[in-house]
């Protein structure tokens, strides 16, 4: 009797909660929520529904022994299912996405310290090994008025050598400059000016002096952000010349009029 | 023969860099790392626990009090040794697979680690063993002091935590000089205290404590629940079924600051470096702060479940009755407070004055004649609760977009336009605090129905041990995701923008991979501490019943 007045209120609620659901998911629909936030809505309206069955659920008779071992092996097991599966179906960023950053933002930090340098004696040492073994077996194989052959070196990879804005426009990738600074009408919070017409605004000077020292400079409208220390100041330790260079050429190329990027204003 | 020993000594070669096997270096880590820290906050979280337990059994001349505290500490001593065992491992591994770095930070913190910490542990071990070695000898007029020494480890502990707690927030945000000096120029002159109070150490401090109360509490329901299940007499059933209700009670009720203390350090590593706020909500760690919003709602979810079940047992519930503007406040909880910290944003006062007005006035307005016949049941009361709750986790679970990183936002992927004040802080926080609220409107509730009702004690649903253990697994999970986040925020650098990771492992993990190893760093922990209860506890419950 129970049983069949607990399956009857488990009837009720699921109907009253698929209804829920689907005059959320109508709603959602009808003010534009995307598909996705539907189905979260909906998920939502049938977790009130199995909340409220729970609420009225009989109480479970106790378990002892054997059972109760089975049944502790049994949630923990589909609690670990839960949380992995919870966990896997929801967006997954692409580490490939950023190892590749990662190399490129610690590509000359790491040319520049102990274990770069021993790597890279290391790799041309090795270089020099293959082209000496090269040079052993050409001469093995030659006969007279050959020649060597000349082994081509790489000349190092990297962004489009020698075009300086567009390893500036790298930079702002790598630096995640656009977390904070909206350009070409995305990226930023509103933690930083938007930066479309700041060649137009500041010079390669100013613009290294504020990249360099945030303090030194104040976007009009912006002193809440000023105040509080938002840009960060760490630049200067992270970036080397070559970078800090090729990302003021890069600025200094926007000069977008159309865009209502603030004064600078110099600050003592 | 000096010089030949010299010699010889000269061409030893180096051993050959250190590849963990299967798991790779970082993971390895990660692993050791995370037990540790379960440990650690086992040992810290529980003797709190364990020592207001005994006060108030002192106090109110209560037995069960006692046996409470000194059961959880005997659970205390035997993980005690997996904490010291997971640290020297921990230790060895980070050695092996990171020697630069860990010769680095500790050179850096050279006399925190090989002094001051080791001998906060040693003083530790001393106190802890003399606190449980001495309980039955120290009874009656020797009861105060007793406690006196179990206030006295905690106050070890929770030095040891703050301490240990300096390099590990220095590696989040190492100090910050002065303006315009270089960060790198600053650490070589920096003193131990400048690095150790950094921007996170105190937040971090404040989370863990707060956390590590939490979690003993927690882990005492663990204790309650597994006894509970293996009591063969009613007197044990009735024991443990009060052992649990306490050790939820203490667990929720820190819980119930835990929002906040995490919110105080996310705050913190945001002013310390803006760059980390949208790594941390709007890229690579999104969706694991999504992952976050559903283990907190769960976990509110399930111990006002557990007030539920306990409320049902309770003899003359039916007459308890609430005023129906409290039931109003917790309706209109997430929409007024959304609009005022929308308005008022923290830290600005104004907010305030809204949060007391939907504290104070529904009480104010229960005791007006007239009004006050405005009443619910208890029943009903939590049935509107839940129902708040249910909404109050689908407004924190919101995100702006669901996406990985806001970088690949589209119109089909992210909330229109004007529904984006849902993904915002203010609406954030209003639902935290609806779950805070009703969470602690439950609590009175129940203390109202113990008062007026008969409270029949090892007579609960069956149901409500397996809703201990899954605050317990939770709980446990949720330290384990945010230890992961609290890890990479450091993004591809050992010491945040100061020592770069040079290693190919230097990369944010999936969720999906980071779920993995988080729930098998869960269970692993899951089995030593059961085997822990069983092995010390089982015995003495099977004594005292064939007595």
């Amino acid at each position: 009797m129970a049983n069949q007045s607990f399956t009857k209120s488990v009837l009720k609620k699921t109907t009253i909660g698929i209804i829920i659901g689907v005059i959320v998911v109508v709603g959602a629909q009808q003010t534009h929520f995307p598909p996705v936030f539907q189905v979260m809505f909906f998920i939502y309206a049938m977790l009130g529904a199995l909340v409220f069955i729970l609420l009225d659920a009989p109480a479970m008779k106790r378990l002892e022994g054997i059972k109760a071992v089975a049944a502790l092996l049994v949630f923990y097991v589909l609690l670990s299912g839960l949380y992995i599966a919870g966990a896997s179906i929801l967006p997954q960023y692409d580490p490939g996405v950023e190892a590749g950053k990662i190399e490129k933002v610690l590509k000359m930090r790491k040319a520049r310290s102990q274990q770069g340098k021993a790597e890279e004696l290391i790799a041309r040492a090795k270089a020099l090994n293959e082209r000496a073994k090269t040079i052993t077996q050409q001469l093995s194989s030659l006969g007279a008025g050959a020649q060597v052959e000349a082994v081509a070196t790489s000349s190092g990879g990297g962004a489009a050598s020698g075009d300086i804005v567009a390893l500036g426009k790298e930079q702002w990738e790598l630096q995640e400059c656009y977390n904070c600074h909206k350009l070409f009408g995305s990226g930023g919070k509103k933690r930083g000016p938007k930066m479309d017409n700041i060649g137009n605004l500041m010079t390669p000077e100013q613009l290294r002096e504020k990249i360099l020292f945030p303090k030194t400079w104040k976007a009009e409208g912006f002193d809440k952000q000023y105040k509080k220390g938002k840009m960060p100041d760490k630049y200067r330790d992270l970036m080397f010349d070559e970078e800090i260079d090729a990302l003021v050429a890069f600025l200094a190329t926007l000069r977008d009029t159309s865009v209502d990027t603030p004064k600078p204003i110099k600050m003592k | 023969m000096v010089c030949g020993a010299a010699v010889a000594y000269a061409q030893v070669p180096d051993a050959p860099a250190v590849d963990f096997p299967y798991t790779g270096n970082r993971t390895a880590v990660w692993v050791v790392a995370q037990l540790h820290i379960l440990f650690g906050a086992f040992i810290l979280g529980a003797p709190i626990f364990a020592v207001v337990a005994e006060w108030l059994g002192h106090k109110n001349n209560d037995p069960k009090y006692d046996r409470l505290a000194k059961e959880v500490i005997k659970v205390t001593v035997i993980l005690y040794s997996m904490t010291a065992l997971t640290g020297g491992l921990f230790l060895f591994v980070l050695l092996g697979t990171y020697p630069d770095f860990s010769t680095w930070l500790i050179k850096h913190f050279f006399l925190v680690f090989a002094v001051i910490y080791p001998l906060l542990f040693i003083l530790e071990t001393v106190i802890l063993y003399t606190y449980f070695y001495s309980w039955d000898s120290m009874k009656g007029s020797l009861k105060g002091r007793h406690i006196a020494l179990g206030v006295l480890l905690n106050i070890v502990g929770t030095v040891t935590l703050f301490v240990i707690d300096g390099p590990t927030a220095f590696m989040n945000t190492p100090a910050k000089a002065a303006e315009g000096v270089s960060l790198v120029e600053f650490i070589q002159t920096a003193t131990l205290w400048d690095k150790m109070s950094n921007f996170s150490w105190m937040p971090l401090n404040l989370h863990r404590l707060v956390g590590n109360v939490t979690f003993g509490g927690f882990i005492a329901g663990l204790i309650a629940a597994y006894m509970y299940m293996g009591s063969k007499t009613d007197e044990e059933r009735s024991y443990y079924d009060w052992m649990g209700f306490v050790g939820n009670m203490i667990g929720v009720g820190a819980l119930l600051l835990l929002p906040f203390m995490g919110y105080l350090l996310a705050y913190e590593l945001c002013d310390y470096d803006a760059s980390i706020c949208p790594y941390m909500m709007a890229d690579q760690l999104s969706m694991f702060f999504e992952m976050q919003g559903a283990m907190v709602g769960l976990i509110f979810l399930a111990s006002n479940y557990y007030i539920w079940l306990s409320l049902k047992r309770i003899e003359g519930v039916e007459q308890i009755r609430m005023s129906g503007f409290v039931a109003l406040a917790v309706l209109l909880m997430p929409a007024i407070m959304g609009v005022a910290w929308k308005m008022f944003p923290p830290p600005e006062w104004q907010s305030l004055i809204f949060l007391a007005a939907m504290v104070l006035v529904p009480g104010i307005l229960g005791r007006v004649p007239g009004l006050r016949n405005f009443t619910v049941s208890a029943f009903t009361m939590i049935k509107i609760g839940f129902l708040m709750i249910v909404v109050a986790d689908a407004i924190w679970m919101t995100p702006h977009g669901f996406v990985a990183t806001q970088g690949l936002a589209t119109h089909d992927l992210e909330l229109p336009e004007w529904a984006t004040e849902l993904a915002l802080m203010p609406a954030k926080n209003a639902a935290a605090f609806t779950l805070v609220f009703l969470t602690i409107v439950n609590y009175i509730m129940y203390n109202r129905a113990i008062k007026r009702g008969t409270i029949i004690w090892g007579k609960i649903d069956f149901a409500s041990q397996f809703v201990l253990i899954f605050l317990a697994f939770s709980a446990i999970w949720t330290m384990g995701l945010m230890g992961t986040v609290r890890s990479l925020t450091r993004k591809y650098y050992h010491v945040y923008n100061l020592v770069p990771d040079f290693t190919p492992e230097a990369f944010t993990p999936t969720l999906a991979y980071s779920a993995w190893w988080i729930t098998g760093i869960t269970i692993v922990f899951y089995v030593v501490v059961s085997f822990a209860i069983l092995v010390t506890l089982k015995p003495a419950s099977s004594k005292a019943e064939a007595h």
